[in-house]
């Protein structure tokens, strides 16, 4: 037998007398989910949605040796993250620094180890971003990389790669009187005719800056999300924060920063369905999982998504005094019929 | 090129959805998502869902105000496309009376 089950029996067997599933003895909720574990973790224990569960299980660092020296087909490394597919389908991933996880085949379980240094709000944005998707997309759901607000009762999505500018312009609505709905990562589900977006961790990362313009906050006593960035981690007070699902109004897909830099205007535009499918391809929030039946089932989400939820691009210069112009033209934009307006010209394949 | 009395069927591992009134195409061998605009959404169907080329031609002749020369120019660089991207998969065509049954 191999895979995580076989490396946890190890594992109680071994000299680390690491117990497997031993108590997992703390629930949490987010993304809809149920988390369990057995160490405490920094999320609400509120648990609305209850999609699917995921168990996270502290382990020693032999049972990841054991992993890892099984070998995989497909691997990634360099200095700051390495991934393994390993041949079982279960996944190891690793952030120098932070921390090491392999998630089951099924997605039901993450085994973690938080290195030494690692503070524990840094791990969570590990455990809670990368590790977490691979197990929410074992378990057949297709986590999309986007931070989320609620407007008038309403989330809005903003959708983006990396330094794209999602958490700044949360900051910018929350400055506003919205609430966090989510930061990074996006789970949203089918009920009835719409599509509800469900509340994630109740943090933000900024730059310094950000946080301070927007937020208020201070930013000397706050934790860095990793060694090697000054972008920080910062939590969300309860009274803006959005604990319950709500549904999703309008999916705003953010521009690349090169090429937001170009334009000195803030512009809102109409998607075809077409472009809108592909937006959404490219905000998916995990790229590494490319099988058949997760590609099949990406492929189907994104064109319901695509029929039922208003998707835009929005394009902006990237400053900080420009931010507050973006949210009203978004908000104006939101008051308007948020149906794309086809815009679509003949012709055959792109 | 192929002829049209063969007829055209989507190829195994390829997925077809409607977005709107356009489609999208995902080659799961090769992992390449494609766009159709709704021209090309409509020769698809029609061509996928004929007993022959020969067949979804005719019906998009009586559909488009297109001179048949150029159709049949356009339809066939189309197909060419989709060959090439190893979306579709030609064969003999469905017999009349098969059809029928």
């Amino acid at each position: 037998m191999t895979g995580v089950r076989d490396l946890l029996e190890t594992a109680t067997n071994g000299p680390c007398g690491f117990e497997a599933g031993a108590g997992s003895r703390y629930r949490y909720g987010v993304y809809g989910m149920v988390i369990s574990s057995d160490t405490p973790l920094d999320l609400p224990s509120d648990t609305h949605g209850g999609l699917a569960q995921v168990e996270c299980v502290s382990a020693p660092a032999a049972a990841f040796l054991a992993a890892t020296d099984r070998g995989g087909d497909d691997r990634d490394t360099d200095s700051w993250y390495q991934y393994v597919s390993l041949r079982d389908g279960s996944t190891y991933v690793r952030w120098r620094s932070i921390g090491e996880f392999l998630v089951a085949t099924d997605g039901r379980r993450i085994m973690f180890r938080r290195f030494d240094n690692a503070s524990l709000e840094s791990f969570q944005v590990y455990l809670l971003g990368q590790a977490l998707s691979f197990a929410l997309i074992r378990q057949g759901f297709e986590p999309l990389h986007a931070t989320a607000v609620v407007v008038d009762r309403h989330a809005v999505a903003f959708l983006g790669s990396n330094a794209f500018g999602k958490s700044s312009l949360a900051a910018c609505f929350l400055e506003a009187g919205s609430r966090l709905l989510t930061d990074d990562l996006l789970i949203l589900g089918e009920s009835g005719n719409r599509i509800l977006a469900y509340p994630g961790p109740s943090r933000l990362k900024l730059f310094p800056k950000i946080a301070r313009r927007f937020l208020g906050q201070d930013a000397t006593s706050r934790v860095h999300m990793n060694p090697d960035t000054d972008k920080l981690i910062l939590p969300i007070e309860e009274h803006r924060r959005q604990g319950r699902p709500v549904a999703l109004d309008a999916i705003y897909a953010l521009a690349a920063p090169r090429d937001a830099c170009r334009t000195p205007y803030v512009r809102v535009e109409s998607l075809s369905p077409r472009e809108a499918f592909l937006e959404l391809l490219k905000g998916t929030f995990n790229r590494r999982l490319t099988n058949q039946p997760r590609l099949a089932r990406q492929f189907s989400f994104t064109a319901r998504l695509t029929d039922l939820v208003a998707v835009k691009k929005l394009t902006y210069p990237r400053t900080i005094e420009r931010l507050p112009e973006v949210r009203e033209a978004v908000r104006a934009d939101l008051a308007r019929d948020a149906r794309p307006t086809l815009n679509v010209q003949p012709g055959f394949l792109d | 090129m192929v002829s049209f009395s063969e007829r055209l069927t989507v190829a195994p591992d390829v997925l077809f959805r409607l977005v709107g009134d356009e489609g999208v195409l995902l080659n799961l061998n090769t992992t390449l998502y494609l766009g159709l605009n709704p021209v090309g959404t409509r020769m698809w169907n029609a061509l996928t869902s004929a007993s022959s080329i020969q067949a979804a031609y005719d019906a998009l002749l009586g559909e488009y105000e297109v001179e048949p020369a150029q159709l049949r120019a356009d339809l066939e660089e189309f197909i060419q496309r989709l060959l090439g991207q190893n979306l579709i998969v030609a064969g003999p065509a469905i017999e009349a009376s098969r059809e029928r049954a």
